[in-house]
């Protein structure tokens, strides 16, 4: 297996020998970017292609004995039948439990993509990043995931180059003018992922399918504990895992998104992904006048 | 195909004639119209140009990645010949530029492997009469609407041309695949990484040396596109798109913005 | 690119005081770290009215449905609207809790997710915790939640008005049947179906009077951006959904301040105006 590439394609080492800069940055950012006193110097980008795809695990559950082990240090929780029936159809056990190497791929692939993109920062002499936008797109039909994250990467003006690593933000424009006036000086962008199977068992299979009346001896509705309690982790997992990352530092202009798939019946992933700017605050807020309120004619 | 700067249809240097008689036909919205008038500039006519282009084939080879300088090449004369095409008629109205420049591809279905090329703008010309032409003797071109048109403005930035550049890549179908079967890990391809990689550098690089020629200072508004076209999901056209600007003065007089709360929806 | 001339110089300081605090080793963060999904501009409009953001907060909840609540009957379907309101009441008090113990006395801006199926209604609620700067923590019971936008909450305020609440209403029915005879007689002529009008106005009604109730037990005096949600169920065409939401206000000081807009012509085209993130 080679090596993964470290150094920068030469194609890139060209573009960056050319004079002139070139900005993803729509013209209102760019315009805002020159008021700051920060000056674009080059698109800079970076990927990351990964295997994906193979990893779903049906195997490692099944309808073993015994419930799954769990991986190295992920969270996992165990559910056990209450109504004492051994049958074949029977689901006894239930598990929820953390898919890390799903996790570990996904955080190898964005970190990757990421470093790879400050290093052509670094390459172009800059001192932060802005307006970074991250996309990770399957390749077709390959089995292939691709983490693309690309930015405009700014100097600021007449200030001397540094050896320390660029800061970066997915802001630009006006709202990265206001976050400086707010009294925050961008960090990093920072983004976290959690996965988290759902094996049900028997009570949540019985409530989920609607018959779980009969089995509490009552009709009516009930709360699905498993599945509430995934749900409620997996946003838990990604927030605690940005939270490591913070040191301190806000967290501003979070995104948050679940999204959920079922394998099979009764057979649930869950994924939660929480991205935002990592800001620190250098002097303390002193709050602008109630905006004027407008109403347009048009 | 014939020298394109001289072969305009009839019916174009009809309408052509038309517009210099004083009237201005214009895509922009009134909007736009009120703020390219802001910052001195007239338009003077919807100009377009067009090129249909048989796109040659390539054969690719199954378990490589690569790029196909064949169809490369084709999209972009083709888009080239389509832009030329657009500023020959803003010459022709005595324009400075052009704004607002969309670039389309159409496909028909009587042509096979063909594919048709379209720009259109709106020309303008400088009020003021001193001419805006770009380095290269021709009218500039951009793909800014109106408003990032009077902003540009305002940082004291004048559009060159709207650059590009592309490159058509052949991703390969399997060949990694097979030795990670085994090890049911997700783990990094350098492989793709790198031919993704430096598809989408190329074509910057192309765009940059355009704007190099061009003399600009600066490409601003770049966007990254991915098209497959007609050729399936394993050949991609990354096309980089932006309009190159140079300095005209070093004064910002963009007036600091206005903290407001709109009522409306 | 040499040296810009005019434009902001207090911007530019700031900015060059931002990066050199950086730069510094031992800049220790000066505050507590606070963690919101609000815009920039979101924060600036709290922060005019002394509030800021805290924490992002969720809650989450999932009911079932008793199996064959949804085979073809004839009024409510009860189980469903129970199992609704219940979620909703069990996300909210999660949501709520999770904001006390953040020390928030609200939260703003709340996307909700609801996600109904024959045998289950799934609740999610995730938003962002905000006080008044400083405050201290409250009682789970007595934070507001709203699914309005921080901008929506400032200019409430400045109008001396407060949300209570979210107030919901949900109610599920079943479309009636039509005879057979009743079908082919009306086949070529243009009728009212009061049976249908009626069972739909009722339950549309119905639900409208849920989120009522609600508003009425937190003490609010108007519910502001109610939306009506309505339609056939995607796994049942016969049965029909309706839910309502709204935030719960009322006026927190002694009267309502005007807050006196001024016009303004924007020139800039909705279709046209993009940022970065059309890019790619």
């Amino acid at each position: 297996m080679d090596e993964p590439p470290r150094d920068l394609p030469e194609a890139a080492q060209r573009r960056f020998a050319q004079g002139a800069f070139s900005s993803g940055l729509s013209v209102s950012d760019f315009a805002a970017c020159l008021e700051m006193g920060l000056e674009p110097v080059g698109l800079v980008q970076g990927f990351c292609a990964m295997h994906w795809g193979a990893f779903t695990r049906t195997g490692v559950m099944g309808r073993g004995v015994t419930p799954f082990a769990g991986a190295q240090g992920g969270w996992v929780r165990n559910y056990q039948c209450p109504h004492g029936m051994v049958s074949a159809e029977h689901r006894a056990w239930g598990q929820n439990y953390e898919q890390t190497w799903i996790e570990d791929a996904w955080r190898e692939g964005f970190n990757s993509a990421y470093v790879r993109m400050m290093e052509e920062a670094q390459e172009l002499g800059a001192h932060g990043v802005v307006g970074v936008i991250d996309t990770e797109n399957p390749l077709s039909d390959t089995g292939v995931m691709e983490f693309h994250l690309r930015g405009t990467a700014v100097k600021l003006l007449d200030a001397p180059s540094t050896a320390q690593t660029p800061w970066s933000t997915f802001l630009a424009g006006q709202r990265l003018a206001k976050v400086f006036e707010a009294g925050y000086a961008p960090v990093s962008i920072v983004t976290s992922v959690a996965s988290i199977r759902v094996w049900a068992y028997c009570v949540t299979e019985y409530l989920m399918e609607g018959t779980g009346g009969a089995w509490a001896g009552a009709v009516g509705t009930f709360e699905v504990d498993q599945i509430v309690n995934a749900q409620t982790k997996v946003r838990d997992l990604a927030r605690a895992r940005v939270r490591a990352t913070l040191h301190g530092d806000s967290l501003h202009g979070a995104n948050m998104s679940v999204s959920q798939r079922e394998y099979a019946k009764g057979d649930l992933e869950l994924q939660s992904r929480l991205s935002g700017n990592r800001v620190r605050r250098f002097k303390d807020f002193d709050p602008l006048p109630v905006a004027q309120p407008t109403v347009r004619l048009s | 195909m014939s020298n394109p700067n001289t072969d305009l249809p009839q019916a174009t240097e009809h309408r052509l004639e038309e517009l210099e008689k004083g009237l201005f036909t214009s895509d922009l919205s009134v909007n736009e119209f009120l703020l390219i008038k802001e910052v001195g500039f007239h338009p003077l006519g919807f100009v377009m140009g067009s090129s249909i282009y048989h796109t040659g084939i390539q054969t690719r080879k199954w378990g490589q990645s690569q790029e196909l300088t064949k169809l490369t090449e084709a999209m972009y004369n083709a888009r080239e010949l389509a832009m030329t095409r657009m500023e020959e008629e803003a010459a022709e109205l005595g324009a400075d530029g052009v704004v607002g420049v969309r670039l389309d591809v159409n496909y028909y279905e009587w042509g096979k492997d063909a594919a048709e090329f379209i720009a259109v703008g709106t020309a303008v010309k400088a009020e003021d009469g001193v001419s805006r032409l770009n380095q290269l003797g021709k009218p500039f071109t951009s793909d800014l609407s109106g408003q990032d048109f009077w902003t540009l403005r305002q940082t004291g930035y004048l559009p060159q041309g709207l650059v590009m550049g592309t490159c058509v890549y052949h991703i390969a179908h399997r060949g990694i695949g097979q030795t990670l079967g085994t090890t049911g890990q997700n783990v990094e391809l350098p492989n793709f990484t790198q031919a993704l990689y430096e598809a989408r550098e190329l074509a910057m690089t192309r765009m940059q040396d355009e704007a190099t020629r061009l003399g600009a200072s600066g490409i601003v508004g770049v966007r990254l596109e991915e098209k497959s076209h007609q050729w399936g999901s394993h050949t991609i056209e990354f096309l980089a798109l932006g309009t190159a600007v140079t300095k005209t003065s070093d004064d910002i007089t963009l007036a600091k913005p206005t903290t407001i709360i709109s009522l409306d929806n | 690119m040499s040296a810009i001339r005019p434009g902001d110089a207090h911007l530019r300081d700031e900015v060059r005081r931002a990066l050199a605090f950086l730069e510094t080793p031992s800049s220790a963060p000066a505050t507590a770290a606070m963690t919101s999904d609000l815009s920039i501009d979101e924060e600036l409009n709290l922060h005019s009215i002394s509030w800021e953001p805290v924490e992002l907060v969720s809650g989450i909840s999932l009911f079932s449905i008793p199996y064959g609540y949804w085979n073809w009957g004839q009024g409510e379907i009860v189980a469903a609207s129970e199992a609704h309101s219940q979620a909703f009441a069990t996300a909210t008090s999660r949501i709520q809790s999770e904001t006390a113990k953040a020390g928030g006395h609200g939260v703003v801006g709340m996307h909700i997710e609801r996600a109904i199926h024959p045998t289950h209604v799934e609740i999610s609620l995730v938003g962002t915790a905000v006080r008044p700067v400083g405050a201290a923590a409250i009682n789970g019971t007595h934070i507001f939640t709203s699914d309005l936008s921080a901008r929506d909450f400032t200019v409430l305020m400045v109008a001396g008005w407060e949300p209570l609440g979210l107030a919901t209403g949900a109610s599920f029915v079943f479309a009636p049947r039509r005879s057979m005879g009743a079908v082919i007689q009306q086949q070529s002529q243009n009728v009212e179906l009061t049976n249908f009008t009626e069972a739909m106005y009722s339950a549309r009604e119905a639900a409208m009077e849920r989120m009522q109730r609600d508003a009425l037990a937190m003490k609010g005096t108007g519910v502001v951006d109610v939306k009506v949600l309505e339609g056939p169920m995607h796994f049942a065409s016969h049965a029909v959904g309706f839910v309502a939401l709204g935030t719960v206000v009322r006026l927190a000081k002694a009267t309502h301040q005007p807050i006196k807009p001024i016009t303004v012509v924007s020139l800039n085209d909705l279709a046209v105006g993009f940022d970065a993130q059309t890019l790619g």
